[in-house]
């Protein structure tokens, strides 16, 4: 009963939000169809850039490469939600990729769930650092990400050794009805993070930790537990990009979750989300990472020098961000509210 | 009160220190370990890839190797991507009594004076494949080989002269990926046909490359090849991942890549090329000489020394069959070592001491004894910015020395 009303609550607040449209759209709603108007527009105007941009083979490329970055910010977005940090998730993302590698003598089936349940089980750990010990999340994930990678470091001598589970091969590599697998998947993932996030009482619990710890415990919500399945499930999805990444690359290396760690966070607060927690949705959040590739994809090719790519990239992503606020969806009211004859 | 107290401590560590380093100074060129051994310390800026796990298992290999076990104390420390750390690290060997120093130095500049101060001890500095501009060092590297210029002729070649190319580069701003570069660059120039269209960092990292080269290949599925410094094992996969069509490419030296270069099947769907760059056996050839000279076998001045470019067309990739190097074997079966296995951790005239077991786990090959160096050593040009401060390069800079233009 009692987690019943946790349930309950952050719903209220979420009515509240659809309430204030006139059309029936939550600010959210606004936010993730706009990063996902912006993906459009960019891809429009890369087709100046170069004739090859906007094609069928050029969006299959920005889906796979984004598949890696939407899953790493699934696990980043719910603790973002909880009002913390995960700076662990590039060393799991290696320990993923170690793990499945080292394993995948024993075949797909009991490598792959093997290695996420270890990547869970060190979650886990920062989880009840966070949660029981009261650990800030962001010293607690850093220590635990050193503490990873090194015995990573340690175990495979600086050489990962072995290739990749042969189902995470077919996964990145092999193809569907003419499109990549890993198509279909980043598909099945976004609905499933969504649906997790917004139709279950596990993703409404997190947001109500998230808002207001101390409240949702009083309406019952056992914060404490929540948060450590929150990062367990973040190290969890960390691990699984690692497997991903090994299949892609076919093998591991240790510096495989470098770029995620950054990426992911950006993903997921121009996705909407709030920094601060209690806010967001992992729709928004696959918009992020695929903008963020999109961007990637379209600088690389725009011929200037690297300093100048990753300053026109720094600007691109602020000026998404002020775009895409919450405030935009009550701006565009304002304006059109503004208009003679209204 | 405070900033007094620190002057004394200061002043006294500085007394200290005097007098150390005049017992240092009197003492150089003896074993300072108590059991007569020589300290020697493995500096490693930061570990974590194929490359720089087999150049220090090479070293610890040698140092098991008869009559080296019996006569030094080898010590590894590993102190990460930042400079301060490995200063420090610098800083303690020399306070531990250090009779030399072989180290990968994460900076060309930045560790100069701590490198200084060890000399003035009467510490050895032998560094390998980075450099330092210290003069009071040894540098030994290949970097001055001429890498750049080299392979971006052999991609030309196997272009015929035209095309559309990406550069897949190293590290933003490193001294090494200039050089590599602006030697590519100066024969690409030469060429108005050959274009390059992407040009983009894959900090000398497979799954980076493949990533940054798979953006590139979205913007221009129609290139005709690429030039590729470490990495270029995931530059082939992201080939593979666009379709059927392979195109010549040069790289460094990964198993991977040279399999591939050697596999007929790729060969007859475009792909061409050649494996050169950076090899781990460096680090041998660099404490082999620091041994030589300690043990007085050896009178050689602070210098930079070239160690020879690889050179490895696919018509040349041959297969090691066992663990020792054997008929200029130069590629491992896939089994044996992982795709990102740098393969050029042999070499049998200078390291004939060595087995793949030494490159993997640091481990000495059964019954070898340390052979004498060759005696000669070829002292490489000056290159500012990577072994001289305020230096020309030669006239002859960026001249081609493994392979003529075919056009």
């Amino acid at each position: 009963m009692a987690t019943g009303t946790g349930n309950r609550e952050p719903q209220s607040f979420e009515r509240r939000a659809d309430e204030r449209g006139s059309g029936g759209f939550s600010s959210e709603t606004v936010t993730t169809l706009a990063i996902f108007g912006l993906c459009v527009l960019l891809l429009l105007a890369s087709r100046f850039i170069s004739p090859a941009f906007g094609s069928l083979s050029h969006l299959q490329t920005i889906l796979i490469l984004s598949s890696f970055l939407i899953v790493a910010g699934f696990g980043q977005g719910m603790v973002i939600m909880t009002g913390g940090l995960d700076l662990s998730i590039a060393s799991i993302i290696t320990l993923g990729g170690v793990a499945c590698t080292t394993l995948g003598h024993m075949g797909s089936l009991m490598a792959i769930p093997l290695a996420l349940v270890i990547c869970a089980g060190v979650g886990l750990v920062s989880g009840f650092g966070v949660a029981k010990l009261r650990i800030p999340p962001f010293i607690m994930t850093m220590a635990m990400g050193v503490i990873v990678y090194s015995a990573c470091l340690g175990y495979t001598k600086g050489s990962p050794w072995g290739s990749a589970p042969e189902a995470a091969i077919t996964l990145m590599k092999s193809d569907l009805l003419g499109l990549p697998l890993a198509v279909y998947f980043v598909v099945a993932f976004a609905l499933f993070g969504w649906f997790l996030q917004k139709r279950t009482s596990f993703g409404r619990r997190v947001q109500a930790v998230g808002s207001n710890a101390r409240a949702a415990q009083l309406a019952g919500v056992r914060a404490a537990r929540v948060t450590m399945l929150v990062y367990a499930a973040s190290a969890a999805s960390a691990g699984l990009v690692g497997v991903m990444l090994a299949g892609y690359a076919d093998g591991a290396t240790l510096r495989m979750g470098e770029s995620y760690l950054l990426t992911s966070i950006a993903a997921v607060v121009i996705g909407g989300s709030s920094i601060l927690g209690g806010a967001g949705t992992f729709l928004g959040t696959v918009g992020g990472a695929i903008l963020l590739t999109t961007l990637g994809t379209i600088i690389q090719s725009l011929g200037v020098d690297e300093g100048w790519r990753t300053i026109i990239e720094g600007m691109i992503i602020v000026i998404a961000l002020l775009l895409l606020r919450d405030q935009l969806y009550t701006k565009i009211r304002m304006m059109t509210s503004a208009l003679p004859g209204r | 009160m405070t900033q007094w107290k620190t002057t004394l401590r200061r002043s006294a560590l500085g007394a200290l220190g005097l007098l150390a380093s005049l017992g240092l100074a009197a003492g150089a060129a003896q074993a300072k370990t108590a059991d007569g051994k020589y300290k020697i310390y493995l500096s490693l800026s930061y570990s974590g890839n194929a490359w720089q796990s087999e150049a220090a298992n090479i070293v610890k290999a040698l140092a098991k190797t008869p009559p080296y076990d019996t006569m030094v104390d080898l010590e590894e420390v590993i102190s990460g991507t930042d400079p301060q750390a490995q200063i420090s690290a610098y800083e303690s060997m020399i306070a531990a009594g250090a009779d030399g120093v072989v180290s990968f130095p994460i900076s060309a500049t930045a560790l100069n004076r701590t490198i200084h101060r060890g000399c003035q001890q009467g510490v050895l500095f032998f560094m390998y494949d980075a450099t330092v501009t210290e003069p009071c060092a040894y540098n030994v590297s290949y970097i001055t080989s001429g890498f750049g210029e080299n392979s971006a002729q052999a991609l030309v070649n196997a272009m015929g002269g035209k095309g559309k190319i990406f550069l897949s580069r190293g590290v933003p701003g490193n001294s090494v990926d200039k050089r590599h570069t602006d030697g590519a660059m100066s024969i690409f120039d030469k060429y108005p046909n050959i274009e390059v269209v992407a040009e983009y960092y894959s900090y000398w990292d497979d799954r980076t490359t493949q990533q940054e080269t798979a953006k590139a290949l979205a913007a221009h599925p129609d290139v005709d090849g690429i030039w590729a410094q470490a990495g270029e094992y995931g530059a082939i996969q992201a080939l593979f991942d666009a379709g059927d069509r392979l195109v010549p490419m040069t790289g460094e030296n990964s198993n991977g890549f040279r399999l591939a270069l050697a596999n007929p099947d790729y060969q007859a769907r475009g792909l061409k090329g050649v494996s050169s760059g950076s090899p781990p056996a460096q680090s041998g050839y660099a404490f082999k000489l620091m041994m030589e000279i300690l043990t007085g076998k050896r009178q050689l001045e602070p210098q930079s020394i070239q160690y020879p470019l690889p050179w490895v067309p696919a018509d040349e990739v041959t297969l090691c069959k066992g663990d020792r190097i054997e008929n200029g074997c130069n590629a491992f079966p896939e089994d044996k070592v992982p795709s990102s296995f740098v393969t050029e951790v042999f070499n049998p005239d200078l390291l004939p001491e060595l087995s793949l077991a030494s490159a993997l786990d640091g481990k000495q090959t059964e019954g070898a004894t340390i052979q004498p160096l060759p005696t000669e050593v070829t002292k490489a040009p000056p290159e500012p910015g990577i072994n001289c401060q305020k230096c020309e390069p030669p006239a002859d800079h960026f001249a081609l020395t493994k392979i003529k233009p075919a056009m």
